[in-house]
């Protein structure tokens, strides 16, 4: 195709879009002349290039769509059949521009019917006012079949358009100025064009320059010599920078989506009989190219179900005292990593009886279940497939597809739908849709001695189902299940679906839960190692039709992974197209008495790591751009003060993404941030923690959900943040008995005293503090025992001790009130004290290690 | 000649002197003792393979994913398409990089040597009597003093869809 051909498509097809819109809002407010006179030279820019080319269809079209115009701009009133013509010639215009795009030349046939009903309507004087008023149906898709001596019966009455224009001139002028200024300065700003090949290109070398640096920054983590790391600094600055500027240069403004809609909205009034105005917000907050074309059609969807149902006839709003145009607002905006767009409308809202029934005689829920239902979860059934409430099935929506396809092409990206309702006053769906496609999470998983990346958007949870497990797959009918807290779940082995060798070893599998379009479906994999943000590379052509992967990525070691695509493990399964299930009602038990909550998060690579949420103050983003370093540590200005930053394990990398999750953790006086790569999970549960993990930031390992986990030391981070000398140093291999099931204690005592360097076991009653003193050869240097538990019987206690050769060990009594009577226990205590006052505790407790290092062991029982 | 690891700069082998005119620079490279032509314009990089990611459900002849510098390319074993047995040694094989369609491949071989220049008057007609597999992944056949050498087709070898 030549140089000229293509760049006239281009900016035609560029420009075209604008054209309808303008022409909508002129429709809306004639006054506005420079609208049309941009129409105009548009118009008459596209004849005049497709004259030149000979394009003789483009030209004959556009010709006509002129001559109409051109009657507008010289003052001709904006007639609903004038501007239904228009747009149909400028449809016409569009398709040809698409066939001439692909085939490099005009196809066959021509635009006689077009032409000559634009001929016919600019003979009869399109200044003429009509005077018939059963328009209101027409719309150009019935044009085609039109008699050319039709358009005196079909011309839309004056007054119509003319009232609503003035009834929403300031609303629709209001809104369209962003949009105007917009166009503006797109003519003022420099701007050159790029291939998108050329972007992904770029996009690409910039992942490899991360990769590199990463490995640059791996290599010199353990080395002191200085002379290399500011430079190291510097580059980790700037690629991150780097990064963050081409994926800006992918992105599109959002504005791209709305500008379809003006149109929507005017077909849809005039097809449902409905005065609607539309506003848009939010049309600069830019988003992934490739995402902007998924996200138009369930938009769209939305878009005519609030004109379709939401949206009131107008004798109907004038009748509840609603202004009798109703309004569709559409806004978009952007927070962390997500861009959200609400679309609201302000009709009558989400009857919840119809949806009740509808649920009912759809079979989606019995009439118990609904009774269990929130009004939320009741909404949320519109997402199902096969639901619909529209009674009569109207051109518009009511098809009884749509809903759920808007609600799994959004997941489809790793977005979500939400809806809300007011009754009367209207509803709103938010859609929250991820920045990018291109760097995405992945859980990468282990099968025999190969990894694969599962997209984390899909998964649901990792299930532990070796050895301790409460968890085990079954057979049935030949089909491995699992049963997951109720429910059953149909499993498959990654091994088998992509044919890998059989592995001899017996270890611990784990199963992923995805749920992959209504279904839920449990993968067995050998191990999870890790979760990563990857750069997601299509597949090549030779091994494109592999249907089970999606893609490929590379690591932050080097190593290719491909990624797996989760339907195709449903389609391997079998059950894609399974009925699908009943809506989950089984929800887990949530109230607990002994349990307490944790969170859960991920450093580095290996097992995910918990800390107590009791010792979390409160969790937030640290931009990386924040992140100073002094003293050979990272600080970060929080409230006018520095804080310490530390990482949760050295192979967080702060450098590698704009924004790391912080856990602002306060003990005593002291706030410190702990930088992690990622925060799962804040979870309800009780901890069996086995202390036997030598590492030093690592109090021990414990299974959470069938999974592994590590508690984090706060003390080893502590001293990091705050290297001054002090008692810490003595307290370090000092062993403490905590016994109490008072979560208080368990939460934050432990914590804060393992924070102080304290080794602190915990024990629930008397036979486990016994088990504890006498059958291990952990060596206590002091015993909290907590006065209120009835479980614990002091004397046991004691004698326990005499009888295992601690009869020094000072047993301290914890008491939820202080009191200075140490008589009435029957056993000799060192003190007691309340159980609340944490820092009462550790001082005591400090103070009378360090006496007993300094070897006066009795002073403390007077 | 000198053979690059994998990740390292590049190799511009298509400023490989020697050329004559009307003639067609090879690279001959080795399966075992038998001897291969391959069009040196065909040819981006030399490198050895250092890490293999398989790929489950593939054609057999194709080996993995292989990254080189930042881009993921298609391993295709050579051995493989000839059904030959693969090489005893199976650690870091020598690798060409090159491009097909569109597509990045590395062509895994056991040896690479000199270049050579080739032109129309050294070629000579394919006996009937070879084996249609390996016929089919040759381009020509050129006699050169006292070798004879096949030429491979790169748009053959890298055609799975037969």
């Amino acid at each position: 195709m030549d140089e000229l051909l293509r760049d006239f498509l281009v900016e035609t097809s560029e420009h075209i879009e604008g054209a309808e819109n303008q022409l909508v809002q002129f429709e809306r407010d004639p006054s506005d002349a420079s609208l049309i006179a941009s129409i105009f030279r548009l118009v008459h820019t596209i004849k005049g290039t497709s004259s030149f080319l000979g394009l003789n269809r483009l030209q004959d079209v556009a010709h006509g769509a002129e001559t109409l115009i051109s009657e507008l701009r010289d003052g001709a009133p904006p007639t609903e059949r004038t501007v239904t013509l228009i747009l149909a010639a400028i449809d016409r215009i569009k398709k040809l521009i698409e066939e001439i795009e692909e085939h490099g030349g005009e196809p066959e046939g021509d635009d006689g019917d077009l032409v000559a009903m634009i001929a016919e309507h600019a003979q009869r004087g399109v200044r003429e006012p009509e005077a018939s008023a059963s328009a209101v149906t027409d719309e150009p898709a019935k044009l085609e079949d039109e008699q050319p001596d039709q358009p005196a019966a079909t011309a839309a009455p004056k007054e119509a358009p003319e009232n609503r224009s003035e009834d929403s001139a300031g609303k629709a002028s209001a809104s369209s100025n962003g949009a105007a200024k917009k166009t503006e300065s797109h003519h003022t700003q420099e701007t050159i064009r790029v291939t998108v090949d050329t972007i992904e290109r770029i996009m690409q070398l910039v992942s490899e320059l991360v990769l590199t640096r990463n490995q640059l920054l791996e290599l010199t983590r353990n080395r002191e010599e200085d002379t290399v790391k500011a430079p190291l600094q510097r580059l980790s600055t700037v690629t991150s920078d780097l990064q963050d500027a081409v994926m800006r240069a992918r992105m599109q403004p959002v504005g791209r989506l709305y500008s379809s809609l003006p149109r929507l909205i005017r077909e849809l009034s005039s097809e449902l009989g409905k005065k609607i105005d539309l506003v848009t917000e939010g049309a600069d907050t830019e988003l992934d190219r490739q995402l902007i074309d998924v996200i138009r059609d369930p938009m769209t969807h939305l878009i005519r179900n609030c004109a379709d149902h939401g949206i009131e006839r107008p004798d109907e709003r004038v009748a509840v005292g609603k202004p009798e145009v109703g309004t569709i607002r559409v806004s978009a905006s952007h927070e962390a990593g997500h861009i959200t767009i609400d679309i609201v409308d302000d009709g009558r809202g989400l009857n919840l009886e119809k949806i009740k029934s509808k649920i009912l005689s759809s079979g989606l829920a019995t009439t118990a279940e609904l009774a269990a239902m929130t009004d939320q979860e009741i909404y949320q059934q519109i997402f199902e497939p096969g639901f619909s409430t529209a009674s009569n099935v109207t051109n518009v929506s009511g098809r009884g597809v749509g809903m759920d396809v808007v609600k799994s092409n959004i997941e489809s990206i790793g977005g979500s739908v939400t809806l809300s309702s007011n009754p009367g006053a209207g509803c709103r769906f938010s859609l929250r849709i991820p920045l990018t496609l291109a760097i995405a999470p992945a859980l990468i998983v282990e099968v025999g001695d190969q990894r694969f990346a599962l997209p984390q958007h899909a998964v649901v949870e990792a299930v532990g189902v070796g050895g301790q497990s409460p968890h085990k797959i079954e057979k049935l009918q030949n089909s491995l299940v699992l049963k997951l807290r109720e429910r059953v779940i149909p499993v498959v082995a990654l091994r088998s679906v992509l044919a890998l060798p059989e592995d001899d070893s017996d270890r611990d599998n784990l199963v992923v839960i995805m749920r992959v379009g209504q279904q839920t479906i449990g993968v067995i994999v050998d191990d999870v190692a890790d979760v990563q943000e990857i750069v997601v590379k299509p597949l090549s052509a030779t091994i494109a039709h592999l249907s089970i992967f999606t893609g490929h990525t590379i690591l932050g070691d080097g190593s290719v992974v491909l990624i797996i695509d989760p339907a195709g493990v449903a389609v391997a399964l079998g059950i894609e197209k399974s009925a699908e299930r009943k809506s989950e009602t089984v929800r887990e038990s949530s109230a607990n008495s002994d349990s307490s909550r944790y969170v859960l998060f991920r450093a580095g690579a290996g097992a995910p790591k918990v800390l107590p949420l009791s010792l979390v103050g409160r969790i937030e983003s640290i931009e990386a751009s924040r992140i100073e370093e002094a003293n050979g540590q990272f600080v970060v200005q929080h409230r006018g003060r520095l804080m310490p930053l530390v990482l949760a394990s050295p192979a967080v990398d702060i450098y590698s993404r704009a924004v790391s999750p912080a856990l602002i953790i306060s003990i005593g006086t002291r706030t410190l941030g702990l930088l992690v790569d990622e925060i799962i999970d804040i979870f309800e549960g009780k901890l069996d923690i086995q202390m036997d993990n030598p590492s030093a930031d690592i109090i021990g390992t414990t299974v959470v959900q069938g999974q592994a986990v590590e508690l984090v030391d706060m003390a080893y981070h502590l001293r990091s943040a705050f290297p001054e000398p002090d008692r810490r140093a003595h307290t370090r291999g000092t062993r403490l008995l905590m016994a109490s099931r008072d979560k208080y204690a368990t939460d934050v005592l432990c914590p804060t005293l393992m924070a102080a360097g304290f080794e602190v076991n915990v024990c629930g009653d008397t036979s486990h503090a016994k088990i504890l003193i006498q059958e291990t050869n952990l060596s206590f240097d002091m015993i909290l025992v907590d006065l209120e538990e009835p479980a614990l019987n002091l004397r046991e206690i004691e004698e326990a001790c005499r009888s295992s050769g601690y009869d020094d060990v000072p047993i301290i009594g914890l008491d939820g009130e202080v009191s200075a009577n140490m008589n009435n226990f029957g056993v000799r205590l060192a003190t007691r004290l309340g159980k609340f006052d944490r820092n009462a505790i550790l001082g005591a407790v400090s103070m009378m290690i360090e006496a007993n290092l300094d070897e006066m062991p009795m002073a403390l029982a007077s | 000649m000198q053979v690059q690891e994998q990740g390292s700069a590049s190799l511009d082998v298509k400023n490989v002197s020697r050329v004559r005119m009307n003639a067609q620079s090879y690279f001959t490279i080795f399966i075992g003792a038998e001897m291969f032509g391959i069009s040196v314009a065909d040819t981006q990089t030399i490198f050895r393979v250092q890490k293999v990611t398989p790929i489950p459900h593939a054609p057999k002849d194709i080996v993995g994913l292989v990254n080189i510098r930042g881009k993921i390319v298609t391993a295709v074993s050579l051995r493989r398409r000839l059904r030959l047995e693969d090489a005893e040694n199976f650690d870091n094989p020598l690798a060409i990089g090159m491009e097909h369609k569109g597509e990045n491949f590395a062509l895994m071989v056991d040896q690479v040597g000199d270049v050579l220049s080739l032109d129309d008057t050294m070629r000579i007609p394919t006996p009937p009597h070879f084996d249609p597999v390996r016929a089919s992944l040759m381009s020509g056949l050129y006699r050169v003093n006292d070798f004879l050498i096949p030429a491979l087709d790169v748009g053959a070898v890298f055609d799975f869809t037969k």
